[in-house]
């Protein structure tokens, strides 16, 4: 093959191919450029892009999602390494893209019905779309430079998002701290993949990982091991910071607070998903790396078995660094929560907490792959990433709900104190129970699905300690966690339900049959509804973990 | 066009729709209509339950098989295991069961079914009608009738079901309206706490039941009726079927008061008139006995259950009977003579005989009638007397009130076995089949002991229902001062009732005795097969002497009520303090001590212990709890500074944390 017959092949095979999976991600880019020349060429067009994001972001879903067939037949037709497998297009993506369309949706139903009548709306929806792409490329990110690139076109849009209040000084701040801090974080991320990318001779990440399998079957030297490690280590931090994983969380509560609560929904939903959408694809690639990932058939450089068993001690690595990093996120999260006056300071240490939580089953998952004698079985592990796919669909309504209370409290009273929210119950009622259902699904009592997240969550953890008995202290930090966060949500709830309403304010009256009111209902009813129909989304978390081990 | 089977489904369902009908509909729209919708489903129902009963026995004529079964819909479908199978193959062997735990919604009639059902509803709907006067005017009037549909649902469905779990569930549902309805004037604390009492006391009795289902799954491996009789049938004398029978003695004896766990019957006349007429006297309660009749072929198969049955019968036979004697309250009176008469249905039902199950289930039928006439004519007394109920404020009523007053008559006649009205055949029954069985078969001493009992108990019968019918009606008018000047006879939508109820009380007995075909119709049943001949070939002899010593002793009882309290308060209070001399007077007159004895061992341990257990939760783990609260806060706080603001720091953090992570690596 010369590299005439290559690049023909190229064009015209590979690239034509690519092109229709990522439909979506060009759906959202020309959703872009419309809500760009709108503006431009249409002066005396005021209104918000709200109309045209939301056809966008519908046209995306329906593009990008096998509506006709199920779950099952979806993963064997979805599977395909795309633009010579720098990014991979498979029913992980598939989902977890749906997951994150659909958040957005939301979210902009959200912006516009809290934020009605401000400017910068275009910036707005365009920062979130574009966002929304760089999210897309970080979860089927399949090549070093795609990781640099999505993380990056996640992140950028974000600092201008959470400095979008130009007037406040605070949000400025915030804006600015995120920016360094994100800068930094990257900056070591970069120096990371470079070192792994160098160690190991190429820089797509399932054959790296073949050639780590390589190297480990033929002896692999202590500076080597030493160079890799701290080039893994220093991915890690960049994915932690996206994460807010602790230590590298410290500019998210200062960030969530500055910040709108439109913003710290964005970010603490829609970021983290593809966060841990990520984490998920560099776990698989090096801990499992499967042949159709590869853009030609892996049987060239190893069989597929001894290639996975060669990966053991990879995999304890990954399993090691991220329950570490699980069970301290975990409960500083929720120990910081504590003591917190500001609602969105809970909240965001409440999201840091539940960052921990969904790196749990990522390092079940990789604890649960095992090769024995009779093959690779991979079954725990596809649970456990059904499991943290399942958490992230409920997260995302549970999350965005809280946020969305918070927002409409604070346009009602300007207020965002917990002190402030004294006595809603009885202006409000119908807004108080929904935010009382919404923290009582994070704590993950039933009968609400925050309680079949954890559920699910602890189950793969209970299977991954079978096969790892350390993990058993984190399954135990996990369940110590959950107790823990019981008070600080609750005291949210004590709050409004039973103190009394202090003498000189006005609550605010936002009733359930309001567009607020309905828009919370509508939010807080997949709490009681997947807690009983879970079985609707259990399919799609399969289908989508089937692909990555 | 209405066969068994549809008819079978329109008995329930009609009170079902009707009573939430009412429920939906009562408060907005109905209103002092409420009754209409259950009324008429009641007496609709009552109809069906006629017709089947016709179609029942048309077919019984024809020599047909007496069972129509029909299933709704399946409730539970367990796949079970091998090793239960192989359990039952050892127990039962060549049997085959189904090993699955199946449980249909499904129901069914024989002639036990049949006359429970006609008996049931056309009770019912005389009661209901009755309520239409009674209960009007009061806030509650849709919801006392939403009520009476969803009790007349239950208990229908109760003796229709197929299977013990669903028996067990409407159980409990008649146990849920009997709660309701005594308790239904809430807001007095008596009622409220009377409907407490009903339901624990109750639950006594249904932790044995539910122990019996269980122990009857796991020893038959099915809960349905004829698959569990079968199985039986083929493991006679096991000590698991003695086990068996306790347990569901126990849930009988919860329901149909029957000592040791009768104390909440008296109780329950806290309730509305009609209410202990239905539930508590005619119906409801009748459940125990039904459950007992049903499972005959369990009992069949346990002398030592049968001698329990029959012994827990006399005993409570007895005790009620003494009670009743020196009580006040003319409703009290009543709810112990119900409670030494459902003693006599178990005492019947104790034989273990043919005869012995029909006479018990005759006397259900003929206690039905004579009980809830009382019970409604005591209800008109008390209506027309503004709510005093106490014998000793009443007297010489039967001129204001002619229509009360004979058709309490007939029930007195009745109940105690006056020639020839309805108490006369069936306590005659009774007796003879407690008679016979003491003759031959096993454990006769004590069945001769029960004789002697029951014999003595119709003595009490006739002496504690002329006391009350004496003091009432007789003697000097005393009328209480709250009923006002204007004490008259009760408005004739409850006297009519009353009338239909005397001629059934008078005339029921002689019709089925005479003809037999009650019991012939109910040997039908296949729970009654197999134990013994048909009542056609049974001896007659010693019948004439029976009857002849129980009229004796009627007559004695009712002349000796007579004399004593015809005759002034001087001749009742030296009788009473004649009968004290050995104590007997106090310990009828305070019940045998049952609820002070129970306070002192059951509910003074338990008040105590959970005070215990509230002190523990309060202080101990709720202190625990708090520490926990506490602990994480003081943490927290000192966490917090950490997060200073400069983001100088934070990059100083992101690199220590990545420099500790490496350093635990390489360790």
């Amino acid at each position: 093959m010369n590299f005439n017959e290559l690049l023909q092949d190229v064009v015209q095979k590979d690239t034509l191919a690519s092109l229709r999976a990522v439909q979506p991600e060009l759906t959202l880019c020309a959703t872009i450029i419309a809500i760009l020349l709108a503006k431009i060429l249409i002066p005396a067009w005021k209104q918000s892009p709200f109309h045209l994001t939301v056809i966008g972001l519908a046209t995306a879903m329906f593009v990008g999602f096998p509506w006709h067939g199920s779950a099952a037949a979806a993963v064997s037709t979805l599977a395909q390494p795309i633009f010579t497998a720098s990014l991979v297009s498979d029913s992980f993506t598939t989902v977890v893209r749906f997951f994150l369309l659909t958040f957005a949706m939301l979210f902009a139903a959200f912006a516009e019905i809290s934020t009605d009548g401000e400017d910068d709306r275009t910036e707005f929806y365009v920062l979130i779309l574009g966002a929304l792409v760089g999210m897309c490329l970080m979860i089927s990110a399949n090549h070093v430079l795609i990781v640099l690139l999505g993380v990056e076109m996640a992140s950028v849009p974000c600092y201008v998002l959470a400095g979008l209040k130009r007037r406040q000084s605070k949000s400025s701040e915030a804006a600015l701290k995120y920016a360094v801090f994100g800068a930094g974080a990257a900056g070591v991320m970069m120096f990371g993949l470079s070192l792994l990318a160098g160690g190991l001779g190429t820089a797509h990440l399932p054959a790296m990982a073949a050639n780590l399998a390589k190297m480990i079957q033929g002896g692999i030297s202590p500076q080597q091991i030493t160079i890799l490690s701290l080039g893994g280590l220093m991915v890690m931090v960049g994915v932690g910071f996206k994460l807010s994983a602790v230590p590298f969380h410290f500019w998210a509560p200062d960030v969530f607070e500055g910040a709108t609560a439109e913003v710290a929904a964005f970010l603490s939903v829609a970021s983290k998903a593809a966060a841990l959408g990520l984490l998920m694809r560099l776990c698989s690639a090096f801990a499992f790396p499967a042949d159709m990932y590869f853009h030609s058939p892996i049987g060239e450089l190893l069989p597929q078995a001894s290639l996975i068993a060669a990966l053991a001690p990879v995999r304890q690595y990954i399993v090691a660094i991220v329950a570490v990093l699980a069970a301290v996120t975990c409960t500083f999260g929720n120990l910081a929560a504590y003591g917190q006056t500001n609602m969105k300071r809970l909240l965001a240490y409440s999201t840091i907490a539940h960052a921990g939580y969904m790196m749990m089953p990522v390092a079940a998952a990789v604890a649960l792959i095992r090769v024995g004698s009779d093959g690779v079985s991979v079954d725990g592990a596809r649970d456990a990433v059904a499991s943290l796919v399942t958490y992230i669909s409920i997260y995302l309504f549970m999350n965005l709900a809280a946020f969305a209370i918070v927002a409409f409290l604070r346009n009602a009273t300007g207020s965002e104190e917990i002190a402030d929210y004294a006595g809603l119950v009885r202006r409000s009622p119908g807004l108080t129970v929904c935010m009382a259902i919404v923290m009582f699904s994070l704590v993950g009592l039933p009968p609400l699905a925050g309680f079949q997240a954890k559920w699910v969550m602890f189950y793969s953890l209970i299977e991954a300690a079978h096969v790892c008995p350390a993990l058993w202290a984190l399954l135990s930090v996990g369940l110590l966690n959950t107790i823990l966060s019981l008070f600080y949500y609750l005291r949210v709830v004590r709050v409004m339900a039973l103190s009394p309403e202090p003498l000189y304010r006005e609550a605010p009256t936002i009733p359930l049959t309001s567009m607020v009111g309905m828009y919370c209902g509508l939010l807080t009813a997949p709490m009681l509804l997947l807690f009983f129909a879970l079985d609707r989304v259990l399919p799609w978390a399969h289908a989508a973990a089937s692909t990555l081990f | 066009m209405l066969d068994i089977k549809t008819l079978l489904i329109l008995i329930p369902a009609l009170p079902l729709v009707a009573a939430v009908l009412t429920a939906a509909l009562g408060a907005p729209i109905l209103r002092t209509r409420s009754h209409l919708p259950v009324v008429a489903a009641i007496a609709l129902s009552s109809v069906a339950s006629l017709l089947l009963l016709a179609r029942m026995q048309e077919q019984a004529g024809q020599g047909r098989g007496g069972q129509e079964t029909v299933s709704l819909w399946r409730w539970a479908d367990v796949a079970g295991d091998g090793q239960n199978a192989a359990r039952q193959e050892a127990l039962s062997p060549g049997h085959s069961l189904s090993r699955d735990f199946r449980v249909d919604v499904a129901l069914e009639a024989d002639s036990l079914t049949a006359a429970m059902l006609a008996i049931v509803t056309c009770i019912s709907t005389l009661v209901a009608i009755y309520s239409i006067g009674y209960m009007r005017g009061d806030l509650g009037y849709w919801r006392f009738f939403s009520y009476i549909g969803l009790f007349v649902f239950s208990m229908t469905m109760l003796v229709s079901a197929t299977n013990l779990v669903l028996l067990y569930v409407f159980w409990e549902a008649v146990g849920l309206c009997s709660y309701l309805l005594i308790g239904f004037w809430y807001e007095r604390p008596a009622a409220a706490d009377a409907g407490k009492k009903a339901f624990l006391v109750n639950r006594i009795g249904d932790v044995g039941l539910a122990l019996g289902i269980f122990l009857i799954w796991t020893t038959y491996g099915t809960v349905d009726f004829r698959e569990v009789f079968a199985a039986a049938g083929n493991s006679a004398g096991d000590w698991r079927t003695t086990v068996i029978c306790l347990l569901l003695l126990a849930g009988a004896c919860g329901k149909s008061a029957q000592v040791p766990l009768h104390v909440w019957l008296p109780d329950a006349m806290e309730g509305p008139t009609p209410v202990s007429a239905l539930i508590h006297a005619a119906t409801m309660v009748t459940a125990g006995v039904y459950l007992i009749a049903r499972c005959m072929p369990l009992f069949a198969t346990s002398v030592t259950a049968q001698c329990a049955v029959a012994t827990v019968g006399g005993v409570t036979a007895l005790l009620g009977g003494i009670i009743a004697v020196t009580q006040t309250d003319l409703k009290r009176i009543l709810a112990y003579s119900t409670i030494s008469h459902l003693g006599y249905m178990f005492l019947a039902l104790g034989t273990g005989t043919l005869l012995g199950v029909t006479a018990g289930m005759f006397h259900l039928l003929t206690h039905a009638f004579f009980k809830a006439l009382l019970f409604l004519a005591a209800g008109s007394v008390m209506h027309a007397m503004g709510g005093v109920i106490d014998i000793r404020r009443l007297g010489g009523l039967r001129r204001r009130m002619p229509v009360t007053h004979w058709t309490f008559l007939v029930g007195c006649l009745a109940i105690a076995g006056v020639w020839p009205l309805s108490g006369f055949w069936s306590k005659d029954a009774i007796v003879l089949a407690v008679q016979q069985r003491y003759g031959s078969g096993a454990a006769s001493t004590l069945f001769e002991a029960l004789f002697v009992t029951a014999t003595f108990g119709v003595l009490l019968i006739d002496f504690y229902m002329f006391r009350p019918y004496f003091l009432v009606f007789w003697g000097k008018e005393r009328i209480p001062a709250v009923a006002g000047g204007h004490a008259q006879e009760s408005p004739r939508v409850m006297t009519a009732p009353l009338i239909a109820l005397a001629l059934g009380a008078a005339g029921v007995g002689a019709y089925f005795a005479w003809t037999g075909s009650f019991a012939r119709f109910l040997a039908g049943s296949p729970s009654l097969a197999g134990l013994g001949p048909a009542m056609g070939e049974l001896p007659r002899s010693g019948h004439e002497s029976i009857a002849l010593l129980s009229t004796a002793i009627t007559l004695v009882g009712i002349v000796l009520a007579a004399f004593i309290y015809l005759g002034g308060p001087q001749r009742a209070a030296r009788l009473a303090r004649a009968m004290n001399v050995i104590g007997l007077y106090s310990l009828s007159y305070g019940k045998f001590f049952f609820d002070p004895l129970y306070h002192a061992l059951v509910v003074w341990p338990l008040l105590g212990a959970a005070r215990l257990a509230a002190w523990f939760d309060r202080r101990v783990i709720d202190g625990l709890v708090d520490l926990f609260g506490w602990l994480p806060a003081l943490v927290g706080a000192a966490l917090r500074p950490v997060q200073g603001g400069l983001v100088q720091f934070y990059a100083l953090a992101m690199m220590l944390g990545l420099l500790a992570m490496l350093g635990l690596l390489l360790m």
